[in-house]
């Protein structure tokens, strides 16, 4: 229940994130959603939103862990391994 | 003949690295910068006009500020090999001709994931502090 909670936070906080680097306010973060699924998501946007994510939850991420990642459900339990 | 900027590899930046540059902006410059940007505003060319507006005289552009923390982060910190991404500044107090100046860049943050720096930064005439904000910074590493 808990770890629900915080992943509700966490796509709660990913939203706010996503909807303002790809200046999208109907964009719909799921798990699912991959770069391929938006247009503004490009190698660039990439590194602004890996930094936003970082410096919003206060922690870091290796760039192996990062490029290993296949889609935003993936980050997500990422980020929240790191809470 | 061009000035070299530095070349700083990411294993050698740190947080808490810092890095500044002096500067002074005289007539001449701002009357150039002027007709670089286009911005004629009489706050910034006509000292009698800035002085009725409640200035000690012509105000030096803000954009002027911008461009010595251009030249900071391209010549100094990060470097030759950065590539300048973000930029938040706010304007606090006017800057004027032949006043001398400092802008400060201290690294607040380093991404290992993405190889970018953040950097946070302070424009100072003496103690006071004339504008202050963040950059973001791309490291193109070979």
């Amino acid at each position: 229940m808990e770890s629900g909670k915080n992943m509700a936070t966490i796509y709660t906080k990913l939203t706010e994130i996503f909807r303002d680097i790809f200046d999208d306010d109907n964009l719909l973060v799921t798990p699912e959603l991959t770069a391929a699924d938006v247009d503004e998501w490009d190698s660039l946007n990439h590194i602004r939103l890996v930094l936003s994510v970082e410096r919003a939850f206060s922690l870091t991420f290796s760039a192996a862990q990062v490029d290993r990642l296949k889609n935003v459900g993936e980050f997500a339990e990422l980020i929240g391994s790191k809470l | 003949m061009v000035p070299e900027s530095c070349a700083v590899a990411w294993n050698e930046l740190h947080e808490g690295a810092t890095a500044s540059v002096d500067f002074v902006i005289s007539e001449e410059e701002l009357r150039q910068f002027a007709v670089l940007s286009g911005d004629f505003n009489p706050l910034h060319v006509d000292s009698d006009f800035a002085r009725s507006k409640g200035f000690d005289g012509a105000v030096v552009h803000g954009a002027l500020l911008v461009a010595k923390v251009s030249q900071l982060i391209g010549m100094r910190l990060p470097g030759r090999d950065s590539v300048w991404t973000g930029l938040s500044l706010q304007f606090r107090q006017p800057l004027y001709v032949g006043r001398a100046a400092r802008v400060d860049a201290v690294i607040d943050r380093l991404s290992a994931a993405t190889g970018m720096v953040v950097l946070k930064l302070k424009v100072r005439t003496g103690d006071i502090l004339l504008a202050k904000g963040e950059a973001e910074v791309l490291l193109v590493q070979p």
